[in-house]
């Protein structure tokens, strides 16, 4: 399958962007070696993760704004049910996190699909319900986790492969086969134009259903590796709201239309990274992070506007 | 023989407005059937019951001599009922071989297909890039490679320059030679009688009318779809009404490659028609006009002195006013037949910043009487039919007052009795002293709506004409570049 040249642009900007970030940030250091890989890749596994459920999410024409509030609630149950037990017990943990994110993005999906509700009001309200859920599982922050689980994700050592695969796994065993089934264009499909969709033979409120359990699936994930990267969970909806907004502005940055129907999800990788070096390049300076905010938001908004030219050129 | 589709007493109302009353309708195998009706006569309806996209609340549908009710446009599809939609039913963001893949195409049979109509297409361009003739003939031909018993054709004719209709009519023929059927909707009535078997006419929700294409002409089609309602001669030719005063002059307008060197004039109360197959500049001459699109070299002379637009709002507010193809474009779908026309008359309407509900009022109305406008759905535009829909697009520049109206098409896939309405509009509109350019795809009407009309090919003005004494013939040769 091509991927469609604007995509191909877009993809080929950010990465210059993110090459260039690297280069800032690698200059600030003095060793950039393996266990500096490895921090940035821990810092940005939760966002690419997070950017990649909400992408796809936006790719069928939808928006979850419960989505940092599913990664959260995965998060306190793995790490309230983790702590001090073995191995095995933590993976176990870990795939029935995955599990009840996928359920809770059904469910989600099922509402707005069934009852004709605004993806925006159902998934608030949601994101509502999740946090109280994720306080009363865990209260405080607190929990843990296996110890050579936590490492199975981040990694012995200055080694970052494992964190690298955490990042890769996901694109690899779900999103390259779903863009290449039926399935996958589905999601496409209806987020293009849902009369065209279902003149098509899509069921669009099944792939609407579908749609938000993969993007559960992703926010599972994160979950799961927030509990194994922080050893911790922190039940609080400012880091909820705070991850799902950045989840968008990567998505967005990345090239996802939100009008639907156009984008991928290596494009919000990459700009997840871009959302995680400009606060830490300012902090290199001894900048207030106050500072990224509103670099971030202007970055956010030349990007979007550069490849708004972009697209209009290529038409 | 037995029948291939039977349908009987079908019923659709939403709510309180009924769509379809009671229709029976049948088809034979190897049948060429035509379905008639004016807008709003349920036409659309049946087409969405007989494919599935909506169910029916009663009557019964058979194919083969069993019943089937069908539940979604893929379940139809493999009952062998393959339809090509009014819109079509492709996705714009998707390449056309994902496209293919969503409808579980076969791409092989696709491409045969698309070779026996001799085009050419690349399968990974995006759908959004492909031009709307195009389109149509892309969703014909991917409904051919499913191998359908029954092809239903919504309109299919409507949008497509001459060359392309006469591919539809081979398939339909050759599809028919196959022992298959076609359904086909069409508001050219010339070409019911030449290709069809049979005709049904619907009125008001119920078949009035069923015959044989021998058995009948085109004045009783006609006749079934207007009932009571007194049919106009379609032939009535129109009292030219000529100041020999010029309105505006285009000189030498250059559009990089699509128009070169077009240079024409329209007088006071003038209609110019311009006739033109898909795609040959007619499109960048209308945005032109319209001030949405700035030209390479040349000059427009307006009223005598030379202008420039550089947005839509500069010819608008010299009086020129454009009536775009694609009715939804124009239109805000969502909002009243109200809202819709007191659009364009908001600068005249604001007063210390209120719109003065009582002027409005008056000046809607007023627009509503002339043109007629059915208002049962008047809460929202786009509940009503296309030919509703058209009046509105026309309707909300009438009361604001404008000297040149530029309209692009606008009687496509719109029935005779709207049509006529139109034309009368478009007479009385050029009685007053306004000028008209107008596009259209049917050569018929020019000779009943235009004082004038010039032939565009590949972007230059081959042939221009005096409307009155000019056949169809002419112009089509014209348009296909055969200029003697």
């Amino acid at each position: 399958m091509r991927i469609p040249l604007r995509e191909q642009t877009w993809n080929i900007s950010i990465l210059g962007l993110v090459v260039g970030l690297t280069l800032w940030r690698g200059n600030q250091l003095p060793v950039f070696g393996s266990y500096e890989i490895k921090t940035i890749l821990l810092g940005i596994i939760p966002i690419a993760l997070l950017a990649m459920g909400q992408s796809l999410i936006i790719i069928g024409g939808g928006i979850n704004l419960a989505i940092g509030a599913e990664a959260i609630l995965i998060n306190c149950i793995t790490a309230r049910f983790s702590e001090g037990t073995s191995f095995s017990t933590s993976l176990k943990w870990a795939l029935i996190g995955i599990l009840i994110a996928a359920l809770i993005g059904a469910a989600t999906g099922w509402v707005i699909s069934k009852s004709g509700i605004a993806d925006i009001v159902v998934t608030l309200a949601t994101s509502f319900v999740l946090i109280g859920l994720a306080l009363f599982v865990q209260p405080g922050p607190g929990g843990g986790v296996n110890l050579e689980f936590a490492q199975a994700f981040s990694g012995k050592g200055d080694s970052f492969v494992a964190p690298l695969l955490v990042l890769f796994l996901p694109i690899l065993f779900i999103w390259l086969p779903l863009q290449r089934s039926r399935i996958g264009i589905s999601l496409y499909a209806i987020g293009s134009s849902k009369d065209a969709a279902f003149l098509s033979g899509v069921n669009v409120a099944r792939a609407r259903i579908l749609l938000y359990t993969f993007g559960g699936v992703f926010a599972g994930i994160c979950g799961v590796s927030l509990t194994a990267i922080t050893q911790a969970a922190s039940p609080f909806a400012v880091i909820s709201n705070t991850a799902t907004l950045n989840s968008v502005a990567a998505a967005v940055l990345g090239g996802v239309s939100l009008a639907g129907g156009v984008g991928g999800l290596f494009g919000p990788a990459l700009a997840s990274l871009v959302l995680y070096y400009i606060p830490t390049i300012m902090l290199g300076y001894g900048i207030d992070p106050a500072y990224s905010q509103i670099i971030q938001g202007a970055l956010t908004i030349l990007v979007v506007l550069v490849g708004g030219l972009l697209r209009s050129r290529g038409k | 023989m037995d029948n291939l589709l039977e349908i009987r007493e079908l019923a659709k109302n939403y709510g309180s407005v009924i769509a379809l009353k009671s229709a029976n309708f049948s088809v034979s195998p190897g049948e060429i059937h035509a379905l008639m009706g004016a807008n709003g006569a349920g036409k659309s309806t049946l087409v969405k019951i007989l494919t599935g996209v909506i169910p029916s609340n009663s009557g019964s549908i058979k194919v083969n001599g069993s019943l089937v009710q069908f539940t979604s446009p893929d379940n139809a599809r493999k009952n062998g009922v393959a339809p090509v939609f009014q819109d079509p039913a492709l996705i714009p963001d998707l390449s056309l071989r994902r496209n293919l893949k969503l409808t579980n195409t076969d791409i092989s049979k696709f491409q045969e297909k698309i070779v026996e109509f001799g085009l050419k297409i690349s399968l990974d361009e995006q759908v959004s890039r492909i031009e709307l003739p195009l389109l149509r003939m892309i969703d014909l031909a991917r409904a051919l490679a499913h191998d359908p018993k029954l092809l239903i054709l919504d309109e299919i004719t409507a949008a497509l320059p001459a060359n392309l209709a006469d591919i539809v009519i081979r398939v339909m023929n050759k599809e028919k030679l196959k022992g298959n059927s076609v359904i086909f909707i069409s508001h050219r009535l010339s070409e019911i009688g030449e290709i069809c078997d049979r005709v049904t006419v619907l009125r008001d929700g119920i078949d009035v009318d069923t015959f044989k294409t021998e058995d009948g002409d085109e004045n009783r089609i006609v006749s079934a779809m207007l009932g009571s309602k007194i049919s106009q001669s379609l032939t009535e030719s129109r009292e030219s009404n000529l100041a020999n005063e010029s309105l505006i002059q285009l000189k030498s307008i250059q559009d990089n490659k699509k128009l070169h060197n077009v240079t024409f004039r329209i007088n006071k109360g003038e209609v110019l028609g311009v006739v033109a197959l898909e795609g040959q500049g007619q499109d960048s001459l209308f945005e032109i006009l319209a001030g949405e699109r700035r030209v390479s070299s040349g000059e427009i002379i307006f009223k005598g002195s030379k202008v420039q637009f550089f947005h839509p709002n500069d010819a608008i507010r010299l009086g020129i006013t454009y009536v775009p193809g694609d009715r939804k474009s124009a239109l805000m779908p969502q909002r009243s037949i109200r809202e819709n026309l007191a659009l364009t008359k908001f600068p005249r309407i604001l007063r210390w910043g209120w719109i003065n509900q009582k002027n409005e009022d008056l000046m809607v109305d007023k627009a509503v009487e002339i043109l007629e406008i059915d208002t049962r759905a008047s809460s929202q535009v786009k509940r009503l039919s296309g030919g509703n829909q058209q009046k509105v697009t026309i309707g909300r520049w009438i009361t604001t007052g404008f000297d040149l109206l530029l309209c692009f098409d606008p009687t496509r896939g719109i029935d005779v009795g709207t049509k006529n309405q139109i034309y009368q509009l478009l007479s009385s509109l050029s009685a007053e002293g306004k000028s008209i350019l107008l596009f259209t795809s049917e050569l018929r009407e020019i000779e009943l709506v235009c004082d004038r009309v010039i032939v565009l090919y590949g972007g230059k003005i081959v042939a221009e004409y005096d409307a009155t004494n000019c056949t169809e013939e002419l112009l089509l040769n014209a348009a296909h570049g055969r200029v003697e």
